[in-house]
């Protein structure tokens, strides 16, 4: 009957649950859980048991299109290969290497990625390649490499359940990854104390024992009075601060700079709360931080994400299991995008392009010379977008509904000479592109994803790609080649092997050793077993660092024009820029318009009703979108998820960047709000 | 022989002398179990019968895509043959068009499911185990007894971490009703989390009250770890106790629920004492 079950990775979050897809004449017809996988073990979330809806969407491009006056025609593959090839090479050709940027994507394989940053940094000669994790962790990556030595999730997702105290900053887990949540309250189940600091009631809020609502982006404030409490109280781990940190000492003149009353103010919460929750976190035995876009998000980003690594720090509670600092990674394989090397300052394995060795072994490895210079981030791409920036190529990047200030890309993308798009279907960015590649999808293809506690999964092709889409490992196989590089590879595992030969994080990681539970890295050597969890004896910079952070309060304040604190973010039933889930029938029947969070009180003093119209404003855009009043956010503040591109929330955000990482400040800005 | 060993010998016999079209089993999977429809003999080796995997659901919407003369095979333990039976009543499947190969579970196996049959009706091999009285679960005691505010307090905070992931009614084997009460909007609100405990949990509970099979799937499967199936004990064990009846067991008979309602005479089985904490109070 021709009927076939096949393991593979769910293509969402970074939680990586395992999915069984039933196969039946060619055709994904329905989504099983896999009981035996190690992180979902049987459960999954609405977007999981969906995951099959939207691959054999009509709206699936099946093949390659060149812009013609404004119009889009069908070209064969061979043409829209040399046509790619050529207008990368005259664009290098007429104003150097330099000029040409990319977008990778989280969304695409470990060996998709590595092909990509290969193609650009070795066939084009720059490093202007990054993707859209600038937009999520880049603070995090930033900051935890540098106090820590990795940027990756300290611990493992089953740890969890093993903590005394778990603190979560800034991440709404119950509806961006739920079935890590659900190991959250298998810890509470076992006794564990669950605090949520978040500026919105979220529905992680709701189900734990203490909720500090604080004021949008103070989380430094608040996290440097813990700090002072554990210290007023002694409660520090002294004898982990001594033989495994450094800084120590500034850390404490820093916080003898601010009182106590001052920051309970600047957070807005009472000092009696954020002592209890002080002594909790530092009086366990073992306690574990989880944060997310809430903290990353901010133009201080960065230094939240210190802040976070001092408090773990001080408490010495790192390094062992159940007790790490957990990021939370959001989409399907971002972290394995930036382990590979799709990132503009690093190669493979977060090998520093500044640095002499590193250029020598790549520039041997693959036989070209390669530039020194790191290149532009997702953000700077755009704004050099139509000057410096003269052609452009993304993979499965939709960057119109993602980036910060949408209206500004508009303008900037048509002033390219050239761009290449290559997705799925014919997305936002898409449509303004000259050459768009279509692509397959996670279930057309082999490869791996990395989900967010490092672990390197297979993922198995289930079905064919639809028409003559291909996947994205064959289209930068036929690009390399035209680049005169290796692209002959046999399949994605002869991949995988060149970069664990340039990776030592990822040395012992072959295809087959991988089976269905993985292998989390670092894992240095063939038989090693892979690394629960980090830092063990020795950071992998050595000694821990104390940062003193940089605290900036949000940029844009409300004031009289703009009296509201909008926030942005994720809801349950969709995902990112909503190219996927929202072709999702039984996920569009959930929410099938977008909606802003408005408190009561506010609805009421302006006649909003539930369900009505209303138009929110801020000093860069507009949308229209639906009201939904409810006591999750606090009086004077919105929140809008950013998955509807009828109204993109992020038409309203803020370029600020983040002075480190370079993250735009996405979670607060000034906004206004009326009926209709 | 071992239980495997037999199951494979049959599953060959069956497909050797077409006896049916496939068998829907578990087969190992670069070291996992997943599962399988088996059409060549020359398959069967793969085949596995741990862990236990509920595949009467399956094995149902194989049949009903499957063309008119398709027979299947399907190995199955107590709870997928007591599936298969409420399917079968409810003209789900064709039981003329489907061969059970029985297994019967351990007694480990049991405990985890609170199963008290933890075997088919007939079983291809191996030995059947004593069931346990659900009851006599710690969690369904700390669940389903006590005074009421506490047993409210208790299923509260369970039922408030629901993620609304479906994966309850997807993964029960009887649970098939088209179009189905949770997608509807006079019932559940769309686009909210947790679900609404009143109109997404209690109908769940109350559309299976005298279906259920007590295969503990919804347990299983639920992300945030609701001891789901425990809304069905003392349904369950109402029906037991005053009609001697047990979905699944027998299929000559009908649900009480429904020959009670047809006499027009006497009351529904009664509500089990425990729906009064999800009243929400008087
Ligand atoms: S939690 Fe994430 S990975 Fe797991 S099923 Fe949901 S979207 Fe997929
Ligand atoms: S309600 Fe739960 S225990 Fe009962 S048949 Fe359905 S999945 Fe099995
Ligand atoms: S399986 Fe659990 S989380 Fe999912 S809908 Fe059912 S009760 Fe809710």
């Amino acid at each position: 009957m021709n009927l076939n079950f096949i393991k593979t990775i769910c293509p969402y979050c970074g939680t990586g649950c395992g999915i069984i897809l039933q196969v039946k004449g060619g055709r994904a017809v329905t989504t099983l859980a896999d009981r035996s996988h190690p992180v979902s073990r049987g459960g999954l979330c609405i977007k999981g048991w969906t995951a099959h809806e939207f691959i054999h969407h009509p709206d699936r491009l099946t093949k390659p299109l060149l812009k013609k006056n404004g119009k889009f025609k069908e070209l064969s593959w061979d043409e829209a290969i040399g046509l790619a090839a050529d207008r990368l090479k005259e664009t290098v050709k007429a104003h150097g290497p330099d000029a040409v940027a990319s977008l990778s994507s989280a969304r695409c394989t470990n060996e998709e990625n590595y092909l990509f940053q290969k193609l650009i940094r070795a066939g084009l000669g720059t490093n202007n390649v990054d993707h859209c994790a600038r937009l999520c962790h880049g603070p995090t990556a930033a900051a935890m490499a540098y106090a820590l030595g990795s940027g990756a999730m300290t611990n493992s997702i089953a740890d969890f359940s093993g903590a005394e105290c778990i603190l979560i900053i800034g991440s709404n887990a119950a509806e961006t990854h739920p079935i890590i949540m659900g190991e959250i309250y298998k810890a509470r189940d076992n006794g564990a104390v669950l605090v949520v600091v978040d500026p919105r009631r979220t529905e992680v809020a709701n189900n734990a024992d203490m909720h500090l609502q604080i004021n949008s982006g103070t989380d430094i404030p608040l996290i440097d009075a813990m700090m002072k409490l554990i210290l007023d109280a002694s409660l520090e781990n002294r004898e982990f601060i001594a033989s495994r940190t450094d800084g120590f000492t500034e850390m404490k003149e820093y916080l003898s700079q601010r009182t106590l009353e001052e920051l309970s103010r600047e957070c807005g919460i009472p000092l009696e709360d954020i002592r209890k929750v002080a002594e909790l976190y530092a009086r366990a035995r073992e306690a574990s931080i989880v944060f997310c876009m809430g903290i990353t998000q901010h133009a201080c980003g960065t230094s939240n994400v210190y802040a976070i690594c001092n408090l773990a720090l001080l408490c010495g509670h790192v390094g062992k299991p159940h007790s790490g600092i957990c990021p939370l990674r959001g989409q399907n394989n971002v972290q394995g995008a930036c382990d590979v090397g799709a990132l503009p300052n690093v190669y493979p394995g977060y090998q520093a392009v500044a640095d002499e060795k590193n250029h020598a072994k790549f520039a041997q490895a693959w036989g070209r010379d390669l530039s020194r210079k790191p290149g532009l981030t997702v953000t700077e791409i755009f704004a050099a977008a139509g000057t410096t920036v003269r052609t452009l190529y993304t993979m499965g990047e939709n960057p119109l509904l993602s980036d910060p200030n949408q209206g500004h890309l508009m303008e900037m993308i048509p002033k390219l000479d050239f761009f290449i798009a290559q997705d799925l279907f014919m997305t936002e960015t898409a449509r303004y592109a000259d050459l768009v590649l279509p692509a397959a999808c996670y279930a057309e293809k082999t490869g791996t994803f990395t989900n967010t506690e490092r672990r390197i999964q297979l993922l198995r092709k289930a079905v064919d790609p639809p028409g003559e889409a291909k996947d994205d490992f064959s289209i930068l196989c036929l690009l390399l080649k035209a680049f005169g590089l290796k692209g002959d590879y046999a399949d994605p595992s002869e991949v995988m092997d060149e970069i664990a030969a340039l990776t030592p994080i990822m040395a012992g990681v072959h295809f087959d050793r991988l089976g269905t539970h993985g292998l989390q890295w670092p894992v240095p050597s063939d038989d090693h077993p892979g690394t629960r969890y980090l830092h063990k004896d020795t950071f992998t910079r050595g000694k821990g660092l104390f940062v003193v952070p940089k605290y900036t309060p949000p940029k844009e304040m409300p004031d009289e024009n703009y009296p509201f604190v909008l926030n942005t973010g994720r809801m349950f039933s969709h995902y990112h820029t909503g190219t996927m889930t929202r072709r999702s029938p039984f996920l569009d029947r959930e929410v099938d318009k977008p909606f802003v969070e408005i408190h009561p009180a506010d609805a009421a003093r302006l006649g909003i009703v539930e369900g009505g119209g209303v138009t929110v404003t801020t000093r860069r855009g507009s949308i229209e979108t639906f009201a939904r009043i409810t006591t999750r956010v606090m009086e004077g503040s919105l929140f809008a998820p950013f998955h509807f591109s009828e109204a993109p929330a992020n038409a309203l955000t803020i370029e600020e960047l983040d002075p480190d990482s370079k993250m735009p400040e996405l979670k607060v800005c000034a906004a206004r709000l009326e009926k209709g | 022989m071992s239980l495997r060993e037999e199951v494979l010998t049959r599953v060959k016999a069956l497909l050797k002398d077409r006896r049916v079209d496939g068998v829907l089993g578990l087969s190992l999977f670069e070291k996992e179990p997943v599962p399988c429809l088996f059409e060549d003999p020359f398959d069967v080796d793969a085949l596995v019968i741990e862990p236990k995997w509920l595949l009467a659901k399956l094995a149902m919407n194989i049949l009903k895509t499957a063309p008119q003369e398709y027979r299947l095979g399907l190995v199955c333990r107590g709870c997928d043959d007591r599936a298969v039976t409420e399917l079968a009543k409810r003209n789900q499947l064709d039981r003329n068009r489907l061969t059970l190969l029985g297994i019967p579970c351990t007694a480990e196996q049991a405990r985890k499911c609170l199963c008290s049959t933890p075997y088919p009706r007939e079983i291809v091999a191996g030995e059947r185990v004593e069931g346990m009285y659900p009851m006599n679960d710690e969690q369904a005691q700390l669940f389903l007894t006590g005074s009421m505010e506490e047993r409210m307090k208790r299923w509260a905070r369970e039922l408030n971490r629901c993620i609304k992931c479906y994966g309850c009614r997807n993964v029960c084997p009887i649970c098939v009703c088209i179009p189905c009460k949770l997608e509807d909007d006079l019932w559940v609100k769309r686009g909210h989390i947790p679900a609404d405990m009143v109109s997404y949990h209690l109908i769940r509970a109350f559309h299976l009250s005298d279906t259920c099979v007590s295969c503990a799937g919804c347990t299983d499967t639920c992300p945030v770890n609701i001891p789901l199936m425990l809304l069905q004990v003392s349904m369950r064990e109402t029906l037991k106790s005053q009609y001697a009846y047990e979905p699944g067991l027998d299929p000559e008979r009908v649900s009480p629920v429904l020959t009670e309602q047809e006499k027009g005479e006497g009351t529904l089985f009664q509500e089990p004492a425990w729906i009064d904490s999800l009243r929400g109070g008087s």
